[in-house]
């Protein structure tokens, strides 16, 4: 058999390949950015509605929001490999973005959009999006804002005007800023521990 | 007693089997991105990249994004069969020290 320290070298390549392995598969959880990104939209479409041009004020932030995401997202990407769980990712969050969008723009036009339905459509889709993505990547905080989206998209069937306002404006507050803020913090402090364990540096 | 086996001496060296093994997890990675994971100086990450692609264990690919130049790895199923031949080669070799 090998000797000793033969032993301690075969170990050390089997932990670097470990460690290299889960090192390529921790690049898709950056976006933490985003989820502020879409919260700040939505106050800002919400306030336009209120006091603006309702009729202009969703489609408008929605599309702008979608292009700047798009802008940023393109900017990252070209620094980052492409997974097959960032291309999952990607997937899950472009067709419930388009799935909203088609809905809501058609019950705008068909002039049945009101503030249970649209609450309930947003938070059933984000609802889905957040659980979706939670399950891929094992992260157990954003099961909870799904929960939230969940629980605000039913009590939008269920509530009054007033306490769907507060219940939306609420789970935007913790679904998107609270929860993006604290994925970029998380993000962060991941991307200080990769660097303080990195080197491989000589063939 | 059963013969033991060999270690791929192209997958041995330390920087190729990290960069194999970066690579398994990705679709495919920029030179850039390869460089930051692993620390290595540009030319000696060329070198063993070049090595680990003579040996048709990765493909590169090069295009332009936003006017910019960009080399791209990614792992052929050669180099998976290696990779994968390796570790089993390596556990056998360890045998019980795995654990230790």
């Amino acid at each position: 058999m090998t000797g000793n320290a033969e032993d301690l070298e075969l170990k050390e390549r089997l932990t670097l390949i470990e460690t290299m392995i889960a090192e390529g598969r921790r690049t898709t959880e950056s976006w933490g950015w985003t989820f502020v990104l879409w919260g700040v939209a939505y106050y800002v479409a919400i306030a336009w509605a209120n006091w603006g041009r309702p009729n202009l004020a969703w489609p408008v932030t929605m599309i702008a929001a979608s292009i700047l995401t798009g802008i940023l997202a393109s900017r990252n990407a070209a620094k980052r490999p492409e997974t097959t769980v960032g291309r999952a990712m990607m997937a899950i969050w472009l067709a419930m973005g388009i799935s909203t969008f088609a809905v809501m723009m058609s019950l705008g036009m068909s002039g049945r959009l009101d503030l249970h339905n649209s609450v309930a459509i947003i938070g059933a889709m984000l609802g889905a999006a957040n659980a979706t993505s939670s399950i891929i990547l094992k992260w157990k905080m954003q099961f909870v804002c799904a929960v939230v989206w969940w629980a605000s998209a039913v009590a939008a069937c269920f509530a009054s005007d007033s306490v769907t306002s507060v219940v939306f404006l609420a789970a935007i507050f913790f679904c998107q800023i609270v929860f993006g803020i604290y994925g970029m913090i998380a993000q962060s402090r991941k991307q200080k521990a990769a660097r303080a364990g990195q080197g491989v540096s000589h063939a | 007693m059963p013969e033991l086996p060999k270690l791929n001496p192209v997958i041995h060296g330390k920087l190729r089997l990290a960069l194999l093994s970066l690579l398994t997890g990705v679709e495919e990675a920029e030179f850039t991105w390869l460089r930051s994971k692993t620390g290595s100086t540009d030319g000696n990450l060329g070198a063993q990249l070049l090595k680990l692609e003579e040996a048709g264990y990765i493909a590169v690919k090069k295009k332009f994004v936003q006017r910019k130049p960009q080399t791209l790895y990614r792992m052929t199923e050669a180099g998976r069969r290696a990779l994968t031949d390796y570790v089993v080669a390596l556990k056998q070799l360890l045998g019980g020290a795995i654990g230790d």
